[in-house]
């Protein structure tokens, strides 16, 4: 019996019942959809994620020290970071400033507590000259902080190239002053728009001389600092001097520190995105499985009912292999429906999911790979939980199946 | 001899309480080209005898050889190829597939043949036109007379060309004009060179035959030839 006369009966019968195939698939659709949304949506926090590292630059290094007294770390830091040239290209304190801050330019106001609108709010964070460089900002316009505005504690900043946007429209910022909190700032650069989803606050920032942190931020004590290394490799040797360093300097009991760099990060988020992912696919196989083991269940209804039918065929001369073929075509191509469907559902669910989870601003969809996978999986399970009911059927005796009603 | 059986036994639960002896030791020779009707009241064994002959069911003992083959050591696929080349069945319930058009049913064993889309469309439209149903190519069983079902069960029995034609009880649910007609489609067949063994418990029809074998509880009690007037 040829493939395409298998694949016409398998259609008729299936169109023959259309309520119990539909309820057949229904375990596939759901099992398929499920796995589908979960992968790629995993897929596509990681892509989000890998993103967000890759914009910080994967050679950064963040650095908390913490002292109970004694004053901050900062010139230590800064002294052994000099000191280590062939690996390091910079240090600054990486400080973000949580009181409220107003930040207006003419008659347009932002502020740093617009918890209501994301996409309105505003970091104001202090650092050095070194600032834009550890953070992986290029600038658009002007100049870096200098090392004189951090000793003199000038009124100048430097802004992210969102919150540029908004204050100036298509003025030119450089040269300009702002009010933050009543007090003139001179605009001295601008950076380049990072641009990724789910960040905003990246790009409206407004940057300060971390001196300002005695006045802006109620002189807590610095603790957080970006180090920027030569290279992934240099990062990684860095982390470790650092630490040592940092265990000399602060004892145990006398402080608490902390250092990774970002390829660090991403390995451990790697990680912990493998584990949620088998923990998700693994209940979604589940769910297959009971879905696969419905489709075994409605294929030995379908032999019982067509006995009959398997009789007249062996009769007229089907070989076992022939009836075999038509039961498992069958179950695969219910299956492979139901696949098609379960994917379908899945595109749709991935697409609401990268809208309402990850608020990405390009739509999510599944990834080819997943697509093709999910549909060759689901003809498989055809296949497999097909293949009793099938033999079972290609095994009757013509006589006996030919004596059914 | 185009068949030739030899002392078949066909026993179900053998050696228990509820043993049953459907045929009790039958011999038959049939040649190529006879016209035999093989006749019996219900529960003589006559059915079991064609499963048997057709290749259908497999006999406790005895020996069994179609056309010089000895059937009883073949394998199912070499029974499914017998089945399908050598022999076409005609049902007394028809046996059509209730899903399948007219033209599909017949297409059914020259699809196991492994013939080409082209070939058995000519060849099912050709028994088609044999049994006078081409018209009816397209319509299910279920829009059909029972006349016309059997008829397009002939079609698929003769649409490989098989040697031997067994018809099991073919007129059984028809009305006497219908079944006359599909008795004169099997002498038609006949005619042609084809060997026709028909089942019945209609002396009547059995009547019609050149050769008649009695069958009762399982054993022949009769074999004769006579003359009839239709040729």
């Amino acid at each position: 019996m040829n493939l395409r006369q298998s694949f016409k009966m398998a259609l008729k019968s299936i169109w023959g019942k259309k309520m119990r195939s539909a309820l057949t698939m229904l375990g596939i659709i759901i099992g398929v959809a499920a796995v589908v949304i979960m992968v790629s949506v995993i897929q596509g926090q990681n892509a989000q994620t890998m993103k967000m590292m890759e914009s910080q630059g994967t050679n950064k290094i963040e650095v908390n020290a913490y002292k109970y007294w004694g004053g901050d770390v900062s010139q230590e830091l800064y002294n052994y970071c000099l000191g280590l040239s062939d690996l390091v290209v910079g240090v600054t304190p990486n400080i973000q400033i949580y009181n409220e801050m107003t930040i207006q330019y003419g008659s347009k106001s932002y502020n740093t507590q617009r918890w209501d609108d994301w996409e309105d709010m505003v970091t104001v964070a202090l650092g050095n000259d070194k600032y834009g460089l550890c953070n992986n900002y290029q600038l658009a316009k002007g100049r870096e902080l200098s090392y004189l505005d951090v000793e003199k504690t000038n009124n100048v900043c430097v802004l992210g190239g969102g919150l540029a946007d908004k204050l100036f429209d298509y003025l030119d910022p450089v040269g300009r002053y702002i009010n933050i909190n009543g007090n003139p700032f001179l605009v001295v650069g601008v950076y380049e728009k990072k641009a990724v989803d789910g960040w905003p606050e990246w790009d409206n920032l407004v940057l300060l001389p971390y001196t300002f942190n005695r006045t802006l931020n109620g002189n807590s004590q610095i603790s957080s600092y970006s180090v920027k290394a030569t290279s992934t490799l240099a990062a990684t040797e860095a982390v470790t001097r650092l630490q040592a360093f940092l265990t000399g300097l602060i004892p145990q009991g006398a402080g608490d520190f902390y250092v990774q760099s970002n390829d660090q990060y991403i390995d451990s988020m790697n990680e912990q995105l493998l584990m949620q992912s088998l923990v998700l696919v693994g209940i979604a196989a589940i769910s297959l499985l009971v879905g696969g083991i419905g489709i075994m269940n409605i294929m030995l209804v379908t032999v019982t009912e067509r006995t009959r039918e398997i009789g007249i065929r062996k009769a007229i001369g089907a070989e076992r292999k022939s009836i075999v073929a038509q039961f498992l075509i069958e179950a695969a191509v219910i299956c492979g429906i139901g696949g098609v469907i379960g994917i379908a559902i899945g595109y749709a669910g991935t697409l609401i999911a990268g809208k309402l989870l990850l608020q990405m601003a390009d739509p999510l969809l599944p990834g080819a790979g997943i697509t093709v996978g999910a549909f060759a999986f689901s003809v498989v399970l055809g296949i497999i939980f097909g293949m009793y009911p099938a033999v079972k059927a290609s095994g009757l005796q013509p006589v006996e199946a030919l004596r059914a009603e | 001899m185009l068949i030739q059986i030899q002392n078949i036994f066909k026993i179900y639960n053998e050696g228990k309480e509820n043993e049953v002896r459907a045929l009790g030791g039958v011999s038959l020779g049939i040649d190529n080209g006879e016209f035999v009707a093989i006749v019996g009241a219900s529960g003589s064994g006559k059915s079991t005898l064609m499963n048997v002959l057709g290749c259908l069911d497999i006999p406790t003992y005895g020996d069994y050889h179609l056309d010089g083959t000895d059937v009883t050591s073949l394998t199912d696929k070499q029974l499914a190829h017998i089945r399908n080349k050598k022999i076409g069945f005609i049902f007394q319930g028809y046996n059509l597939i209730q899903e399948l058009d007219a033209l599909e049913n017949v297409t059914l064993p020259l699809i196991y043949q492994g013939l080409g889309a082209e070939e058995r469309m000519e060849r099912a439209m050709d028994a088609l036109r044999k049994v006078g149903m081409d018209d009816r190519a397209h319509h299910k069983p279920a829009e059909m007379s029972g006349g016309q079902q059997q008829r397009v069960a002939i079609a698929r029995a003769i649409a490989t060309h098989p040697p031997i034609i067994m018809a099991d009880e073919p007129t059984g649910a028809l009305d006497s004009k219908t079944g006359a007609h599909v008795l004169e489609i099997l002498r038609e067949l006949y005619r042609g060179g084809t060997t026709v063994i028909l089942i019945t418990h209609d002396n009547g029809i059995a009547a019609t035959a050149k050769r008649v074998v009695r069958l009762s509880d399982g054993v022949i009690i009769s074999d004769e030839l006579q003359e009839v007037d239709w040729q």
